[in-house]
């Protein structure tokens, strides 16, 4: 670093300056070489804050590549870069709270989970799917969890039915089936908790004990 | 001595130790009860009336020019230390890059983007896969005109994705949300498993 | 003459009040100085309490010629020294980053706070002679030469603490870096 060969010597020979720019030069152009780190266009202070987040993951053997795509896609949409942080630092607290309850999953899963999780699942109701029959994967679950309650439909709801599905031993096409009608039943202007409990009555698998009732107001919106 | 020493990490402790702290008044007021109870300092004959104090003294004329040259002497000094005051943290120095660790799985799947859109004059497709760079994978207009499609290959696992239509970023009306955007856009997403198209 | 002086003068003639303004101009800045040091409010409110009670009795040995702020800066540092001393038996715990991020609160809307508390941990990782004299120097943004009239320690030598400390900060992310 400059701080060091600067304070070795007041006047540094000559033999040692051009061995200092060598250094320097041998440094900078593979550098240059490079594409530029897409990072770099984040302030100073976010880019380090964002990168120890980072380093942090890759420590614990978390995705980190959940956390890089989030500062990129903040940088692509000029967010400011104290809320890309905050986002950043938000989604690895999520994955740490996905991999605590999920155990050892691949890095896609805990992603998957923690998403659940950003949606507004609770921790708890992760906790199902640690018990897993051998390469059984959840992210279709995860996937189609997360998106009902990002569309509307109640937290509670979604996350009883998918967990009494994914128990039943559902695939993914179910799951995947589940969702295509739903979300076409909210297209055509039904109320997203009133699709929901219409769709999962007539799924294979579907929940049994839990009887659910439909929401406030979905007569309403759901006899258009 | 110039601060060029500071690199981003150190640069940005310092600039966040520089944030003012939260403090509470009733501190302050605790200061204030402990110094009421306190005796007045007793103000003392101020420099300047005690030096006017009458007094005889002798000086040699030599003395008089060392304490001339004294004075000079402080001047410099006193003008050496005003512009020699070391001014603010260093800019552009180049950042430290960390390479993360974590990968995707290798590529095996090539996944197909469409997106229906009559009216647009440009269109390509952001997400994890290509940084969100939209100027990396456009979309190609098929010859009835509203079809746009690209081909892309890609790792197993679940990718995030948006479509930017003459600018405006948007998701996939045939893909689950995700969530996780956190800027006020919601992505779609993409399953891929491995050698399965979606 | 300056507002610090005028209120010194009135507080000499017997205005107590006056002192009041005083602790308002200074004890923010002060209190940055003090928590930054000794890494805990309680130490730093003890330390700024000792700093503006004694800065009161002694301000009749305080003369005009010499900046207010300076004067009360000298005693802080001292007084940050002597409570530092007095509590060195004090246990100290110093998290890693990866431990402080782990503790994170999820809500994150105060960004600065968050900060605050990591960066306190890392300043409370440097020797005390460094963490002051990068205090002093780079949070102070003072010259070396006030530095030098504060804590009666040579320019020289205060240009290695500085230089030391962040030495220390810089090896400390390298370690980061290659865990």
């Amino acid at each position: 670093m400059t701080c060091v060969s600067r304070g070795a010597s007041r006047r540094p020979s000559l033999s040692l300056l051009w061995g200092a720019v060598a250094l320097v030069l041998s440094g900078a152009l593979p550098a240059v070489a490079q594409d530029p780190d897409p990072l770099s266009k984040l302030d100073p202070s976010s880019k380090f804050a964002v990168e120890l987040l980072i380093d942090s993951a890759n420590t614990l053997g978390l995705p980190s590549d959940y956390l890089r795509s989030t500062a990129l896609q903040g940088i692509a949409l000029k967010v400011d870069g104290k809320r890309i942080v905050v986002e950043c630092r938000k989604k690895f607290n999520l994955l740490k709270t996905a991999h605590a309850i999920l155990g050892s999953v691949g890095g896609e899963e805990l992603k998957a989970g923690a998403s659940v999780l950003y949606a507004g699942a609770k921790p708890n109701q992760l906790a199902p799917f640690k018990a897993r029959q051998q390469n059984r994967n959840d992210l279709e679950a995860f996937t189609i969890w997360a998106d009902l309650i990002t569309r509307g439909v109640p937290s509670e709801e979604a996350s009883s039915a998918i967990t009494k599905l994914w128990q039943d031993g559902a695939d993914d096409a179910t799951f995947y089936g589940l969702w295509n009608n739903v979300q076409s039943d909210i297209l055509k202007g039904l109320n997203p908790g009133a699709a929901f409990q219409n769709r999962i009555r007539e799924t294979p698998g579907r929940p049994t004990a839990n009887k659910v009732t439909p929401p406030e107001g979905q007569e309403n919106q759901s006899s258009r | 001595m110039i601060d060029s020493e500071l690199d981003p990490y150190v640069e940005w402790i310092a600039r966040e130790a520089r944030r003012p702290v939260v403090t509470d008044q009733a501190a302050r007021d605790r200061i204030m009860a402990s110094v009421r109870a306190e005796p007045l300092p007793q103000r003392r004959p101020r420099l300047w009336e005690r030096v006017l104090e009458p007094r005889a003294f002798r000086l040699s004329p030599a003395g008089s020019a060392l304490i001339a040259a004294g004075l000079v002497g402080i001047g410099v000094l006193a003008g050496g230390f005003v512009h020699n005051r070391d001014g603010g943290l260093p800019v552009g120095l180049s950042p430290i890059a960390v390479v993360p660790q974590t990968q995707l799985p290798v590529s095996d799947t090539v996944v197909k983007f469409v997106f229906v859109a009559p009216q647009a004059g440009k269109v390509s497709v952001v997400g994890d896969f290509n940084g969100w760079d939209s100027t990396k994978t456009p979309l190609v207009r098929a010859p009835n005109g509203a079809v746009w499609t690209v081909e892309l290959p890609l790792s197993a696992g679940r990718h995030l994705y948006s479509f930017v239509v003459d600018g405006s970023w948007s998701a996939d009306p045939s893909a689950p949300l995700a969530p996780d955007d956190g800027f006020g856009h919601a992505n779609s997403v993409k399953l891929v498993r491995r050698g399965s198209a979606l | 003459m300056s507002d610090d002086a005028a209120d010194v003068q009135r507080v000499l003639a017997g205005d107590v009040d006056a002192y009041a303004a005083l602790v308002d101009r200074y004890y923010d800045r002060c209190a940055r100085f003090a928590i930054r040091m000794l890494g805990n409010r309680d130490d730093a409110e003890d330390a700024l309490q000792a700093t503006f009670l004694r800065a009161y009795r002694a301000l009749n040995r305080y003369q005009e010629r010499d900046r207010f702020s300076a004067w009360l800066y000298r005693i802080l540092v001292n007084q940050c020294r002597s409570v530092a001393a007095r509590r060195s038996h004090r246990e100290r715990v110093f998290v890693r980053e990866e431990a402080l991020l782990l503790n994170a609160p999820d809500r994150t809307p105060n960004w600065s706070g968050e900060d605050e508390e990591f960066v306190q941990r890392v300043l409370n990782e440097l020797d005390p002679l460094l963490r002051e004299a990068f205090l002093l120097k780079h949070i102070e943004e003072m010259s070396y030469e006030e530095m030098s009239a504060l804590t009666g320690v040579g320019v020289s030598a205060l240009k290695m603490r500085v230089k030391r400390a962040c030495d220390r900060l810089r090896e400390r992310w390298e370690r980061i870096k290659n865990d």
